[in-house]
């Protein structure tokens, strides 16, 4: 793996190192599903936004960056959740309010701001990608982790994402499982993230 | 260039292409959608008035019905009416509540001649993930409840939430929208018996 992409992946990873995004990480990271849909529509986001902020990036001052930000930032989640609400339609009614609030995420705004505004194109679609990357990985791991202590189960409700053949992902971990309530509470979110960083964070002094 | 002028320039030119992005999208995304609408809705159709319930054409048949005080319509709405040899057997009704926790959510109950529920499907709602959104039948089984009840089994006074005194359910934690959605199904039973007397007059 070349530095850049692990930076991104790992050392640098916005999630667990500059613990940014945290609002959809904690709160869309309750089922496998969810996180993945989420997890795509980040990836798309942060890669679109980053190639047109290099686009436009003579036409930049320093006044008014931040609302050229916000412009493109927000045009692009409202493009997005119109195309999700033609071509998966019952995914974007279960992600919901989900979908636009993907504009206040705020590793979208810092790529663009610390990165795309200053690099060549083809840098900072390389830069949204696999920054986005390394923050789904994340947000799916919650998502499976919370979904198997809470529930006894993976890929619940797949159909959503990928039609019939979903409904044969669904796995059943336990047979009778009480499920363990407070992992796919917001509490959960905090304990399962905040573990995963002591991981990294161990990982990282070795 | 003088900044007071390239400032606002720079500005106009980028909403203007954002604009334009928007307006793309809308444009190659629009039909899909109310597509992908309405064949939802005719899968919702399905349930809200089965097969074994009608024999005429559902669309054909349909009616433009506008009430903004009994059922909270904002716009003209469409009625679905299911008929077994021109009888009708069942309504499908559209509503609107507005006293959601996030704005309105519209529904659509299907009630048989004899004032029975067939389903109640919720069309569109914008509640809260995990809290007022459990009241989509994909996401909890509390709408099913409302199946089969009619105003027989339940009389008006008890149609409520337990909460406000009254049989159903709610949801722990999140009464609003539970509430108002079993508010909107009671005024779509009472549209039903006023409708179902007009056309027992006119007949
Ligand atoms: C951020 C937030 C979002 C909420 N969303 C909803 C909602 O969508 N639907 C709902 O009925 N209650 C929602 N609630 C809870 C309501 O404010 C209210 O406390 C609840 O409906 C009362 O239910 P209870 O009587 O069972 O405690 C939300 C609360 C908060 C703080």
């Amino acid at each position: 793996m070349s530095g850049f992409i692990r930076k991104r992946l790992i050392d640098d990873n916005a999630a667990l190192v500059q613990l940014l995004g945290l609002c959809p990480l904690l709160a869309v990271s309750n089922s496998v599903v969810n996180a993945l849909g989420l997890a795509i529509a980040t990836v798309f986001t942060l890669t679109l936004t980053n190639a047109l902020v290099a686009l436009i990036k003579p036409l930049l001052s320093k006044e008014i960056r931040i609302s050229l930000f916000v412009l493109i930032i927000a045009s692009v989640v409202t493009a997005l959740e119109m195309f999700m609400n033609a071509y998966f339609h019952e995914l974007y009614l279960v992600l919901g309010i989900f979908i636009p609030l993907i504009v206040t995420n705020c590793i979208i705004m810092a790529r663009a701001e610390a990165f795309a505004s200053k690099n060549s194109l083809w840098l900072s679609i390389k830069d949204g990608f696999f920054t986005g990357l390394g923050f789904a990985l994340v947000l799916i791991t919650i998502g499976a982790i919370r979904e198997i202590l809470g529930n006894g189960s993976l890929f619940n409700q797949a159909h959503l994402l990928f039609g019939d053949l979903g409904h044969s992902l669904h796995v059943k971990l336990f047979d009778n499982y009480q499920g363990f309530l407070i992992a796919i509470l917001p509490p959960g979110a905090f304990f399962v993230l905040a573990v995963l960083v002591a991981i990294k964070n161990k990982i990282s002094k070795n | 260039m003088n900044r007071f002028i390239k400032i606002p320039l720079v500005l106009a030119i980028v909403t203007f292409l954002t604009s334009a992005l928007l307006m793309v999208s809308e444009d190659l995304t629009h039909e899909k959608i109310a597509e992908q609408k309405k064949m939802l809705l005719l899968q919702s159709l399905k349930q809200l008035i089965p097969a074994e319930l009608h024999d005429n054409d559902l669309i054909a048949d349909a009616q433009t019905i506008h009430h903004p005080e009994l059922l909270g319509h904002r716009k003209p709405q469409t009625l679905y009416i299911g008929k077994i040899n021109n009888k009708i057997s069942v309504l499908a009704i559209p509503a609107t509540t507005p006293k959601g926790y996030s704005g309105d959510i519209d529904i659509m109950v299907g009630i048989k001649t004899n004032g029975e529920i067939t389903v109640v499907k919720i069309l569109e709602q914008h509640e809260t993930p995990g809290l007022g959104d459990l009241i989509i039948a994909n996401k909890s089984d509390w709408i099913q409840q409302f199946s089969n009840q009619s105003l027989h089994l339940t009389n008006l006074k008890n149609w409520k939430v337990e909460r406000d005194g009254g049989v159903f359910d709610q949801i722990s934690g999140a009464t609003i929208s539970p509430r108002a959605v079993t508010e909107a199904i009671k005024q779509t039973l009472l549209y039903h018996n006023g409708f179902m007397q007009n056309i027992g007059e006119e007949t």
